[in-house]
């Protein structure tokens, strides 16, 4: 791995951190959701990328 | 004023549920993946593909226009879930819940309901596209060559027309059903069908708005701008126009029931 890969791979890391920050801070915020929390927090921290996004779309309770 | 009221309220809506941060970095993931696995596809082939010991793989690298239509493509399919998903909610979750009368026990016209809504996801939307393309044209021009700022600006502004359309559909679908699960799979329903029927019959109906990610394709590879792509774009535009009179006629027909 040479420093340009890593260049390149760094921005698409730091994304995916932010998305997985906000639905860790949404999911504190929020008072309740479509299952339990706990498994929210497994499934956003885990499920790299899909997790988070599941989580907008299902998890909170409409 | 009033309209500005709804609007303000929608996009403080979306910013606290975190949409306008999710969305866009989620049509960012999308538009880079692909060219990016390309790119690095005998990379990863080398470290975990198991290649048999002397066998020789040429991977074609794609051009520049293929790469940038890959980003486009991913959007077409991807984005066009996620847009559908974020705004399935907008007006039938308010009729629901019960929100809906509240708003309208106040002097608000159904026009600017709708059309307030309608702008704020359109905004919303609309940014992700810009922003996730335009990232992704970044990494284009660094990985596979160059394609000029002017065709990809073009090139961004028609594929907005194109979700203008399906958000369009989907506050139609918003204004008489109540269930959000439907009102999504309906819509993607509708525009599955359109994009099916007009690509069987791309040759007899050329205006079809679901060929202006066909058009932006040729535009890519030839450079010229074809002129189908504006007819497309005008009835693209008038399918919105239609789908919200129509959602604002509903709902007043439902306030009179």
């Amino acid at each position: 791995m040479d420093t340009t890969v890593i260049q390149l791979l760094l921005p698409l890391g730091v994304l995916q951190l932010i998305l997985i920050i906000i639905a860790l801070i949404d999911l504190r915020k929020i008072d309740e959701t479509n299952g339990p929390k706990w498994m929210w927090v497994l499934i956003i921290i885990f499920f790299n990328f899909i997790g988070p996004v599941l989580y907008f779309i299902l998890g909170r309770r409409m | 004023m009033q309209w500005q009221t709804i609007f303000k309220k929608e996009l403080t809506e979306h910013w606290r549920s975190f949409k306008w941060i999710w969305v866009p970095i989620v049509f960012i993931i999308f538009a880079i993946m692909d060219p990016l696995t390309m790119y690095y596809f005998p990379i990863i082939m080398d470290t975990v593909g198991n290649v048999p010991e002397g066998a020789t793989m040429d991977f074609p690298t794609p051009s520049v226009a293929e790469a940038m239509i890959m980003s486009f493509s991913q959007l077409g399919l991807l984005g066009v879930l996620i847009a559908v998903v974020v705004s399935m909610g907008l007006v039938s979750k308010e009729v629901k819940s019960g929100v809906y009368e509240l708003v309208l026990s106040k002097p608000v016209s159904f026009t600017n309901y709708i059309t307030a809504k309608y702008v704020a996801i359109l905004m919303l939307i609309a940014f992700s596209l810009a922003a996730s393309l335009l990232v992704s044209w970044y990494y284009v021009n660094i990985l596979f060559g160059t394609i000029s700022f002017i065709q990809i600006v073009v090139s961004i502004l028609f594929f907005i027309v194109y979700f203008m359309m399906i958000l369009g559909i989907v506050m139609l679908f918003n204004s008489f059903l109540k269930s959000q699960g439907l009102v999504a799979f309906l819509s993607i329903i509708t525009v599955v069908a359109l994009n099916v029927v007009s690509s069987i019959y791309s040759h007899v109906i050329t205006w079809s708005p679901t060929l202006i990610s066909d058009y932006i394709n040729v535009y890519f590879y030839s450079g010229q701008l074809e002129t189908e792509i504006w007819f497309s774009s005008v009835a693209a535009v008038a399918i919105t126009v239609i789908s919200l009179i129509i959602a604002t006629i509903t709902l007043k027909n439902k306030a009179i029931d």
